[in-house]
């Protein structure tokens, strides 16, 4: 069994293909051109596979053994770890901080997902329109902003936004001539997540942008030509034309996005060191922090993480599904 | 002088106590040590904060290198907030780090879960009776020694002369007229805190739980039971609400990190904080973190009256240093924390502001101001209750979320009902 088959994928025929790993015992003529494709995705792909299994597999199997145990502080250090079936589970989902706290990130996730798609897609109609010197300008500016690391930023933005020291105090103050002397953004729940939509969406925006932009250079000049000859203003040919053109861009950036802002985590966390209320402040990211490495209870933290797994899966499968259609067609 | 010598002799009478029952722990287990003693490696010490002044980090490097040729020592400096996280991944990782400070509180967290190398061997060597009582009994779990002191220190008031005295006002000596004396500075100068008080700085809100007879929680049997909603902590609370609204302009959810930033700039009249921060005040202005030299005449400093008068209950920070049980050179992290622990390199902590782990050194912080009102606050510090799982109330976040509440003029009873059921949950489970 030595050209054992390994991996077999769906073939476009709906029947099933299979993908021997390593050529079978050698024919008298060596292995022809067609042989060779056939096997070639497979070994191919295998590097990245064992890989993703030990980088992500590995590490989700623990933390699906772990999210049935009781596992504390004292198990991290190798005290063994007693199964508990299904405690940890019943103790998350009637907990009603965890509802709490998964509708406050689905919020916060889809105001971000709006906002940035939003501003991403305007940045993009922008720069297709403007000349090569701001295209270029605005280009530059998407990168430097892309290139940030989340912490970066968000320590540099809580400068910004600091209740004694910060820019943006001093500044409404001069603009409106309100008191702003020791306004704090961040201690009301609900400003503290406009401060941090603002940094999650300067983010964001720039992947946005940078993606919808080079699908725009694929939309054909002559239509939108004909439909402006038409008499088509802008918003009727952005809605009939271009977005029917980057349906499928649209969707995959939405749910790439979707994904990001629910695992959102390095802002949150950062912010809430800055200042605000945490308990009020936590996103799933952070809760699962919290209780994991916070308060030492690894077992309940594993089956938050493990919820929010089957959360993401979810999610990410419509986008694998989309993804090979788009292949396809 | 005289509180001193009085703190000294408890002090040392609690050290025998714990000296006394530790050696009964400690025979039969002397043997280990110098088999590898000849093995070179390389040691890296987590020190927490700029607490740790550099003169004594050369010093352990310049020592440790000399006498152990071949070897090196490399301090890596690690910030307080999320420690405990920090120290629970790494700890329990194959690159664990081989020395590490933890806070006092923190300590029985990991002596509990077995984080540390077993020090009771060395709890002769290291000091012994000498090593302050209190840190000797958060650095020991289950009869055992795991963390040695390293260092203490008390919060103490530091203040601006010239506003005090231009209010009228003197240096209280009761913590009614600490606060009354607050809130008149503040009203008197306004954009002025009279007591700064940042919304997450809840070790300084301890103190007037404990003046009016509060406690933060307590033991019977294996239960805890979290006490501040308790009718003498929520007097305590309601003054640490009065001092937040009427008499702090500090940020209601700021931390307490950089204090000396706003005391220069000339909005505060009173800090409450470590003793160490009087350095970061009068820090050089071209230092990396600039302080006001300028301001030395003007500082006073005094410690934190207690509700009748003398020095108040303060909370006991400080911190342990102890070895990694996953240290790939145990033998060599023990001679690092023993020359943290000589008579020298601790003298330099002394001489920095903070409190030896050593007894006998307690005359190293000197004569002035500053050195006497640690010796005063020290005597009355108290510290957090003594349960492995009081760490993880900490690393919660849950206190610094109630004082920020307070501080916003939340209600003060419903909201210390609400965190007594969280610890309870924490510490009972």
């Amino acid at each position: 069994m030595s050209s054992s088959v390994m991996l077999v994928r769906e073939h476009e025929s709906g029947g099933v293909q299979e993908l021997p790993l390593r050529p079978g015992p050698k024919k008298k003529r060596g292995p022809s051109r067609a042989k060779a494709g056939r096997f070639t995705p497979g070994v191919l792909l295998l590097p990245a596979l064992v890989i993703l299994a030990v980088v992500i597999g590995w590490p989700l199997v623990q933390l699906f053994v772990m999210s049935f145990q009781e596992f504390g502080r004292a198990q991290v250090f190798g005290a063994p770890a007693p199964f508990v079936g299904f405690d940890n589970y019943t103790k998350v989902l009637s907990d009603p901080q965890f509802w709490a706290v998964l509708l406050r990130s689905v919020l916060f996730c889809l105001a971000n997902v709006i906002t940035a798609m939003v501003l991403g897609t305007l940045v993009a109609l922008l720069m297709n329109r403007v000349n090569r010197f701001f295209k270029v300008l605005v280009s530059v500016g998407l990168l430097l902003a892309w290139a940030m690391p989340a912490l970066t930023a968000t320590i540099v933005w809580g400068w910004m936004f600091d209740t004694q020291y910060g820019v943006v105090n001093y500044l409404l103050e001069a603009v409106t001539g309100q008191d702003f002397t020791n306004h704090s953004w961040l201690i009301d729940p609900f400003s503290f997540f406009v401060v941090a939509t603002i940094i999650v969406t300067w983010g964001a925006v720039p992947f946005v942008a940078f993606t919808i932009f080079a699908g725009l250079t694929q939309v054909p000049e002559e239509v939108l030509e004909a439909a402006q000859l038409d008499g088509a203003g802008g918003w009727k040919r952005f809605r009939l034309i271009v977005f029917p053109y980057l349906r499928s861009i649209f969707v995959v950036v939405i749910i790439l996005q979707v994904i990001w802002d629910l695992r959102v985590f390095t802002q949150i966390f950062a912010l809430q060191g800055i200042g605000g209320i945490k308990e009020e402040t936590s996103t799933l990211g952070v809760y699962i922090y919290q209780t994991s490495l916070g308060k030492g209870d690894y077992g309940t933290g594993g089956a938050i993480a493990v919820i929010m797994v089957i959360l993401m899966v979810s999610i990410s499968l419509v986008y694998v599904r989309r993804s090979l259609k788009q292949e396809e067609s | 002088m005289n509180t001193m010598r009085k703190t000294t002799l408890a002090v040392t009478a609690l050290g025998v106590t714990a000296a006394l029952a530790l050696a009964g722990c400690a025979g039969g287990s002397s043997s280990g040590g110098n088999t590898d003693a000849a093995a070179t490696g390389d040691i890296r010490v987590w020190l927490n904060g700029t607490d740790t002044p550099q003169a004594a980090r050369d010093y352990l490097k310049t020592t440790f290198e000399s006498e152990h040729p071949g070897s090196t020592l490399t301090i890596e400096e690690q910030a307080w907030t999320g420690l405990v996280d920090k120290l629970t991944t790494n700890l329990s990782g194959s690159d664990s780090p081989d020395v590490v400070e933890v806070g006092n509180t923190q300590a029985a967290a990991f002596t509990s879960a077995g984080a540390f190398l077993d020090l009771t061997d060395q709890y002769d060597a290291l000091g012994g009776s000498d090593l302050l009582p209190g840190f000797v009994e958060a650095g020991s779990y289950d009869g055992k020694f795991f963390a040695a002191p390293y260092y203490s220190g008390a919060r103490l008031v530091f203040y601006k002369k010239d506003l005090l005295a231009k209010a009228g006002l003197t240096v209280p000596t009761t913590l009614d007229q600490y606060i009354s004396n607050g809130v008149a500075l503040a009203a008197a100068n306004p954009g002025v805190s009279g007591i700064y008080f940042p919304g997450q700085d809840w070790y300084n809100a301890l103190p007037y739980i404990w003046e009016n007879g509060g406690e933060i929680a307590t033991q019977s049997g294996a239960t805890w039971t979290s006490s501040f909603s308790s009718p003498e902590s929520i007097a305590g609370l309601k003054q640490v609400q009065e001092v937040m609204t009427k008499a702090s302009v500090a940020p209601k959810d700021g931390n307490e990190t950089d204090p000396q930033v706003p005391f220069c700039e000339g909005v505060i009249a009173n800090l409450s904080a470590p003793s160490w921060v009087k350095g970061s005040i009068l820090a050089p202005a071209d230092a990396k973190a600039p302080g006001c030299p300028d301001q030395e005449a003007n500082l006073g400093v005094y410690a934190l009256p207690g509700k009748s008068g003398g020095a108040a209950h303060v909370f006991a920070g400080g911190s342990n240093i102890a070895v990694s049980a996953k240290s790939a050179h145990p033998e060599l992290a023990k001679d690092a924390l023993a020359i943290m622990l000589s008579d020298d390199y601790q003298t330099i902590l002394g001489k920095a502001g903070l409190v030896p782990a050593k007894v006998s050194l307690a005359s190293t912080i000197g004569t002035d101001d500053v050195a006497k009102a640690t010796a005063e606050a020290a005597a009355n510090a108290k510290l957090t209750p003594a349960s492995p799982k009081w760490a993880d109330v900490e690393a919660s976040g849950a206190l610094q979320d109630f004082f920020v509440a307070i501080g916003q003029g939340g209600d003060v009873t419903a909201l210390a009902q609400a965190l007594d059921q969280k610890i309870d949950g924490i510490l009972n489970s």
